[in-house]
């Protein structure tokens, strides 16, 4: 790639014709080193904000955690969980922060292998997001088991009790997709992570910070950047980009199978493993615009996480929103067209409510399945509308909206799956009703207590952007333009 | 500390250091390159070098794949639980033990081969300390490191100088 790069002292930065730089990413244009240093920046001591948001995060963690250990101490029966009702709010945050953890991996590998450049600036952050999500996800079925300190025996291994898990029921395949998906996670970030330790390394040596250089040291595994380190690295990379894609697909899927492999009206559905993907990565990327927009404001970061970035996600959103869009139609004609009362019960259920006639208003009682139903409506297939328009997609504020609207809307859409159905079964004298209690209200909370704190911590202590990725899409350093490839 | 002997330049230029390692390599020698990034320039002025990391993927994911079918099949036979005349040892559902495991084991192995490797290149291809101590490789500078004989010596310091390297360091232990 040819250039005309000049230093243009006034403005401190490499000054080069945007149309040579990578598209959408202004910073391609930067040398190695202002990328180095406007990274680093991002690391420096937080101002008194970042204390407040980090304070506020860290409260309603708190207000988890105290409600965990009432639960626990008190036992399930102190949620609103109760027959017929056997899955409620745990369930639902378990699914749907599975679902927030897709759009790392899905932006990490997938537009890895497809090669779309805009992905550069923002996958680290998704990244760790998908870590945190899953971490926080995990917690749920371990909770919901009523006693999380037997949870170890859904692992496979000889015990006394002669016993092995079932290795045909979907909550065992359960275990084995989650717990692939956050090792493979973690270790796929850890690794994007090496090259950028070894630079906050040498950067702590050369601005002689010797307390910082002997955290870093041992994290950066003596990487030095050396042509067989990184022949080996890159081509590990690519594996791991190829063995993540299929396990994006692939864990979703089995989330799906809990439900859809069980006989209640509902659930059981073969649209569930592509709708719970699309769902997925539909909610996954509008938490990623939820936490980055902020961060580009704070962080000034309009030169890395540019409008082409925020708009190429916000395509994304359209297209998996009108995926999920069609699976909601489809759920309902597929109800009205099995003939089959229960399948159509439920699908009345869920908009209208008991349906003690047929009539449009059933009983007129509104019940939380009604109130998830239409907020699932408006916010994952009304409200990313506008964002067809060029104009709103071009604008940041907009957008976060949009994107705060999705994950309101998903956590809805979960319960809307999981809630409603376990509430209208087939025998009417074993319907029952569901409304959480003030403990699951309070670790929902504290879920995104969890995630929000991990994710603050992490934009300070560890680059929030792939330093040497970021200096890879740029243009290189170059005596010669004309020898450039 | 580990024996060196040879020269080890730093470079501000791609072009110059591409040019600097092929002509170290028209002498005979494979010269190890520092960068603060990947560069395809590097790779095929090396000579687009291989590695084995794909076949210690593909050998542990078989495994993972073994054990991922064996497993169920082996704890399902060795607690048969039969339920409404389903097979005992049902393939589908033990396809899902065997992709997330084949999955498990390849990213695991490959993340182990990628920390092993790195290890036995310290000793196959040894850089100076001074060289590791640089602090600007992982910055925007681009080091070539050549070991060689002491005759050699004076031979690769001009072709670096002749190139236009910041600094030239000759090491001799």
């Amino acid at each position: 790639m040819g250039t005309t790069a000049e230093y243009n002292a006034t403005a401190g930065r490499v000054i080069i014709d945007e149309h040579q730089g990578h598209p959408g990413i202004k910073a391609t244009t930067l040398s190695y080193g202002q990328i180095n240093d406007e990274m680093l920046a991002m690391l420096d001591k937080p101002r008194p904000s970042y204390y407040l948001l980090l304070l506020g995060f860290l409260m309603a963690l708190v207000l988890g955690a105290l409600s965990l250990a009432i639960q626990v101490d008190v036992g399930i029966g102190y949620s609103g969980i109760s027959h017929p009702i056997a899955w409620g709010f745990y369930i639902t945050n378990f699914v749907f922060w599975i679902g927030i953890g897709h759009a790392g991996t899905l932006i990490s590998a997938v537009f890895y292998l497809t090669r779309a450049p805009w992905r550069t600036a923002i996958y680290r952050s998704a990244e760790a997001m998908t870590v945190f999500a899953v971490m926080t996800a995990g917690l749920f079925p371990l909770l919901h088991t009523g006693r999380p300190w037997l949870a170890y025996w859904l692992i496979p291994y000889p015990n006394e009790r002669m016993l092995w898990v079932n290795f045909k029921s979907p909550l065992v395949w359960d275990v084995f997709a989650v717990t692939t998906y956050m090792s493979v996670s973690i270790m796929f970030f850890m690794l994007g992570l090496i090259p950028d330790l070894a630079i906050l390394r040498d950067e702590a040596v050369r601005k002689g910070n010797k307390l910082k250089a002997m955290i870093y040291a041992p994290l950066a595994l003596a990487w030095r950047g050396t042509n067989h380190q990184w022949v080996h690295y890159m081509r590990g990379y690519l594996i791991f980009a190829a063995i993540a894609t299929p396990l994006v697909f692939s864990v979703h899927s089995i989330v799906s199978w809990d439900f859809a492999m069980s006989s209640v009206p509902g659930w059981h559905t073969t649209i569930f493993a592509p709708y719970f993907v699309a769902g997925a990565i539909f909610s996954g990327l509008s938490m990623v615009l939820t936490v980055l927009i902020p961060m580009r404001a704070v962080f000034g970061l309009q030169d890395y996480i540019t409008n082409h970035v925020i708009q190429s996600v916000s395509k994304m959103i359209i297209f998996t929103s009108i995926i999920v869009g069609y699976a909601y139609a489809s759920e309902f004609f597929i109800g009205y067209y099995s003939g089959s009362p229960f399948e159509r019960a439920i699908f009345y259920y869920r908009p209208f409510g008991e349906m003690e006639s047929w009539t449009l208003l059933g009983d007129s009682k509104i019940n939380f399945p009604q109130i998830a139903f239409w907020l699932m409506v408006f916010c994952n297939v009304i409200a990313p509308i506008p964002l067809w328009r060029w104009k709103i997609r071009n604008n940041p504020l907009a957008v976060w909206i949009i994107a705060a609207l999705v994950n309101v809307g998903m956590w809805f859409e979960r319960f809307n799956i999981v809630g409603s159905s376990l509430q209208h079964e087939y025998d009417p004298s074993a319907w029952g009703e569901y409304w959480p209690t003030i403990v699951e209200v309070g670790i929902t909370v504290g879920s995104f207590g969890f995630f929000f704190t991990l994710f603050t911590l992490f934009a300070k202590s560890l680059p929030p952007m792939a330093i040497m990725e970021l200096k890879e899409a740029t243009i290189p350093p170059m005596k010669n333009a004309a020898k450039g490839h | 500390m580990s024996k060196f002997t040879g020269v080890w330049a730093i470079f501000e230029y791609l072009d110059e250091t591409t040019d600097t390692i092929e002509q170290v390599r028209e002498q005979g020698v494979q010269p190890t390159v520092i960068t603060p990034c990947p560069r395809h320039e590097i790779d095929h002025a090396l000579g687009n070098p291989s590695t084995i990391i794909p076949w210690i993927a593909l050998a542990f994911g078989a495994l993972g794949c073994l054990i991922g079918y064996s497993l169920p099949a082996w704890t399902a036979s060795d607690w048969v639980l039969p339920v409404s005349g389903k097979p005992i040892l049902a393939i589908p559902p033990f396809t899902i033990i065997g992709f997330e495991l084949t999955i498990l084991f390849t990213a695991i192995h490959t993340l182990a081969g990628l920390a092993i490797l790195a290890i036995i290149d310290s000793f196959r291809f040894p850089i100076p300390n001074a060289a590791k101590k640089y602090p600007r490789f992982q910055r925007d500078r681009f080091g070539v490191v050549v070991r060689c004989e002491t005759d050699k010596i004076e031979e690769f310091e001009a072709i670096m100088k002749k190139n236009g390297a910041e600094e030239v360091h000759v090491e001799k232990d």
